[in-house]
């Protein structure tokens, strides 16, 4: 064969060398960073190391991750290599009939696959965890592991386990002694396959998760929205465990046949140290991510299970409270009430809820919840009156508010005229001066309540005329103005003031102010959405002492001032909220803070179902349609 | 080894109720419109036909296409040069490129994503580099180029790996033999390494094309929230408006379509080896 120096060839390789590896070394730089910015390097530090071995959910999605693909690894193997020769010693009408079973995940889209098994287990009524995730990863390990094995057992001599067996072997000593020796490299090769595919799962275990249980995957698809260099982080971790493995897998073999000077490198002697290192890997993780827990303290042992908003929790309060009363906490968050609605309505347990007004509503019309034990409670007098007894759940026999707020504009005051804001009032986001310069908010809920209030209607008007123009509202805005459809990667990317406008809680306009003082908040007269997230529990809570030992513990003035200082929305606690924006407070100045409470075009949502459905599906095809636009 | 036979029977219960069930449990939902709950069992095509009347559901089928398509091509231009270099080297360069290839397949895909928004948001390093060189301003982060971006960056390696094993196990014998027999290389690689290394290339829209269609976080990450793909349409059915009737018909049309695609692709891949045979 000819070689010549192939300059364009080197060129492709090296290039597709510098793409691939890329992202790879951004990430390890910028774990590294001093400040939060993903776009520059300002210094050397390690916070967010700390901040990840800190975090709850950090640590334990490491350990789910490798944990499962351990364990979904070594039985899809055993089972796969069984399988592989059960089927290839059937008959041929079952051989066939399985492959093509087999084929099904491998040749479905993992789309297909992952509601599949979301709703077998969701018929069956297994309560969705690490279990199901891990009865996932080997249903669709196994027909890997039988693709790699099967051609090697049709490779061997069919007489060769009844010749073991005539000498007197039996079928077990046939099968351990004689057969899987033989077929050990592909059943190796499919024990890699499936390892990698486990690890690196996300839409699979996306769907048949539950129960706060996370691997990195759903992590950081779940984390992804707010800037959070943790996830670098945790990532240059997840680089250095497999880069180790590797390093294990490829290196140690060589030195072993050095030293042995044999000169055959069988694969058997790769897995020895890859499974050695993978087990060290398994036991560190686990070992960072167990908490000792103290057996003195009065709910020791004891699990709360807490559904929440992503983000939305102060920033030592749930380590405290475990720290106070012995229990765990196990938190699984959530981005819209809706994708809360349905795992709860699927008979999802958790012990807290914190949705918002209309959801509660909805949930105490249907039955999911049950009423609040006010023996146990003592933090009634210490809520703002305001956020008290409203129409979503009159009395508060239900709930108990956790934050509230407003829905506001927050505006760059470099850019936008706050003339044209106090003339326009929502219908800014269908001035065409500021195209290409807007944020819309992902919620058909908070997008509707500007389209109805920009045209002057209630926001919880049922009249199909005022829906429909409502409707084409938006789909002008989309269609004219260029807008991004977002959800919390607002708040990062207005703090950076990416855009001019952009429709924000007033709890997020309050981070952004805080951030960046060229942002302004402004709420239009023609009215807002006057909001509260309240703390509930479902009737089917499993520790319900506990859980109201946690709510009068975010109520009080601990873990109130935490919450609102550390994430900037609203605090009920009268106490805290006016401290935070009284002098020498976090928001001292910030009009976004202190909730607009004298306006009588202000509504609080209330629920109906048939509007609700009618909005759901008219903001999908907002959002087709603005993609459609592009 | 007949009696080894009896090793299948669990397997057997194992795959009907694991990988066989689901399948018909999505056919079941997407043919009924009793919400979440399936007993009693009500046959109707609503949700097919609201699929088929709505131009917009169908544009967001069409552009999930071509996007995926888009993929694939581009997946081809530079992974077959790449495989091509990869295969003429030596047997130890080769694998320790193969190694380098594959290393950053066993980082996690999403992990490897989201340090594409840091590069390509604004004032990041792709987006300042490309500015430096006057070839883009505006941006890049949350348009149809990212997506394109991220899912070439997810799926090239695949095609690499691919087309280079099929071109590794080529005779190269017949490369001389070709050039002996007066072809030019440009003939060469037309007449012979490009028809021999073509099985790889047609596994290779198995592994890009298919993924690429259903992808639903690779646009969510880099594309926002205003750019729909059909995965994304289905994840939004079943985990944020719950009408999961509606999302397994999607899920079911697209599956169709796939299925179909990779039959006419054996097909042509079969008929394609056929005629090799039939070749003086």
């Amino acid at each position: 064969m000819r070689q010549k120096k192939r300059p364009v060839g080197k060129f492709m390789m090296a290039a597709s060398i510098c793409f691939f590896y890329l992202p790879i070394l951004y990430i390890v730089i910028f774990s590294f960073n001093e400040s939060k910015s993903l776009t520059s390097f300002t210094g050397f530090s390690l916070r967010w190391y700390l901040h990840m071995l800190e975090s709850h959910g950090m640590m334990s999605a490491l350990y789910t991750t490798f944990s499962v693909a351990v364990l979904a690894t070594l039985i899809s193997t055993v089972v796969g290599t069984l399988a592989a020769i059960g089927v290839s010693s059937s008959r041929k009408i079952i051989r066939d009939l399985m492959e093509q079973v087999n084929n099904l995940p491998i040749m479905n889209p993992e789309i297909v696959t992952a509601i599949g098994l979301m709703l077998l287990f969701i018929t069956f009524q297994v309560e969705r965890g690490y279990t199901t995730m891990l009865l996932a990863h080997i249903a669709f390990c196994i027909p890997y592991v039988m693709l790699s094995v099967t051609p090697k057992i049709r490779s061997l001599d069919p007489n060769l386990a009844d010749a073991a067996m005539d000498l007197g072997a039996s079928p077990f000593q046939a099968l351990t002694k004689v057969v899987v020796p033989q077929i050990m490299p592909g059943i190796i090769s499919g024990a890699l396959i499936a390892f990698t595919m486990s690890i690196d799962d996300f839409v699979i275990s996306y769907f048949v998760t539950g129960q706060g249980v996370r691997n990195i995957s759903i992590l950081v698809y779940t984390m992804s929205k707010r800037v959070n260099p943790s996830i670098n982080a945790l990532s240059t971790l997840v680089i250095l465990i497999i880069t180790l493995v590797m390093v294990l897998v490829n290196v140690l073999p060589l030195i072993m046949k050095k030293r042995e000077r044999r000169d055959e490198l069988t694969p058997r002697r790769m897995v020895v140290p890859a499974a050695v290192a993978l087990c060290a890997v398994v036991a560190v993780v686990a070992f960072l991510s167990a908490r000792q827990t103290d057996t003195g303290l009065p709910y020791a042992g004891q699990t709360l299970h807490i559904y929440n908003w992503g983000e939305y929790t102060g920033e030592n309060i749930l380590s405290d409270f475990e720290e106070e009363t012995g229990a765990t906490i196990v938190m699984e968050n959530f981005d819209s009430n809706e994708q809360m609605y349905i795992k709860v309505a699927n008979g999802e347990s958790y012990d807290i809820l914190v949705p918002s007004d209309y959801m509660i509503q909805r949930l105490i019309e249907e039955g999911f919840l049950q009423e609040l034990d006010d023996s146990l409670l003592d933090c009634w007098d210490k809520l703002d009156e305001n956020c008290l007894d409203l129409s979503y759940d009159p009395g508060n026999v239900y709930s108990v508010p956790y934050f509230w707020g407003t829905v506001g504009i927050v505006y760059d005051t470099t850019v936008v005229d706050l003339e044209d804001l106090e003339a326009e009032g929502f219908n800014i986001f269908l001035d065409e001066k500021y195209k290409g310069d807007i944020y819309l908010y992902d919620s058909e809920r908070d997008s509707f309540m500007m389209a109805f209030k920009a045209l002057g209607y209630s926001m919880n008007t049922e009249n199909e005329d005022e829906i429909q123009e409502a409707y084409e509202w938006l789909v002008q805005c989309v269609q004219t103005m260029e807008p991004e459809i977002v959800t919390d990667e607002i708040i990062d990317n207005m703090a950076q003031g990416r855009k001019a406008l952009g429709l924000v809680y007033s709890g997020d306009a309050a981070y952004i102010m805080t951030e960046n003082e060229n942002m302004g908040f402004y709420l239009p007269e023609s009215g807002t959405n006057l909001w509260t997230d309240a703390m509930v529990i479902p009737a089917n809570a499993q520790n319900v002492e506990l859980t109201h030992v946690f709510i009068n513990y975010v109520c009080d003035y601990d873990g109130a001032y935490d919450n609102s200082s550390y994430v900037g929305y609203t605090s009920p606690n009268a106490e805290v909220m006016a401290e935070l924006s009284g002098e020498g407070g976090d928001y001292e100045g910030i009009n976004a803070y202190l909730p607009r409470t004298d306006n009588e075009n202000d509504e609080v949502f209330v629920y109906n179902e048939n509007t609700k459905k009618t909005l759901a599906n008219l903001w999908s095809k907002v959002k087709i349609e603005a993609s459609n636009a592009n | 080894m007949k009696r080894f036979s009896k090793l299948a029977i669990p397997y057997i219960a194992w795959a009907v109720l694991m990988l066989l069930l689901p399948m018909l449990l999505i056919a079941v939902y997407s043919f009924t419109d009793q919400g979440n709950s399936i007993i009693p069992f009500t046959f109707t095509l609503d949700n097919y036909v609201k699929f088929f009347t709505d131009p917009d559901f169908l544009l967001i089928l069409w552009r999930s296409i071509l996007i995926a398509l888009k993929t694939t091509v581009l997946c081809l231009l530079l992974g077959y040069p790449i495989a091509y270099f990869i295969a003429r080297c030596e047997e130890k360069t080769q694998n320790l490129l193969i190694l380098c290839i594959t290393f950053p397949m066993w980082i996690n895909m999403l992990v490897r994503t989201y340090a594409w928004i840091g590069l390509l948001s604004e004032g990041g390093l792709v987006q300042r580099v490309l500015s430096l060189l006057g070839l883009a301003d505006g941006e890049l982060l949350y348009t149809e180029g990212a997506v394109l971006l991220g899912m070439v960056y997810n799926f090239l390696p695949f095609m690499i790996l691919q087309i280079q094993t099929s071109l590794s196990k080529m005779d190269y014998a017949l490369l001389d033999t070709s050039a002996d027999l007066g072809a030019s290389p440009r003939e060469t690689f037309r007449l012979v390494t490009l028809p021999l290394s073509m099985p790889g290339v047609v596994n290779c829209i198995t592994l890009v094309f298919l993924p690429a269609v259903s992808s639903f976080f690779i646009p969510k990450m880099l594309g926002g929230g205003q750019y729909f793909l059909i995965g994304n349409m289905i994840e939004n059915q079943f985990i944020t408006v719950g009408e999961w009737n509606f999302g397994s018909a999607i899920a079911i049309i697209m599956a169709v379509i796939m299925m179909c695609l990779m039959m006419l692709v054996r097909r042509i891949e079969a008929r394609n080896e056929g005629g090799k045979g039939e070749r003086p």
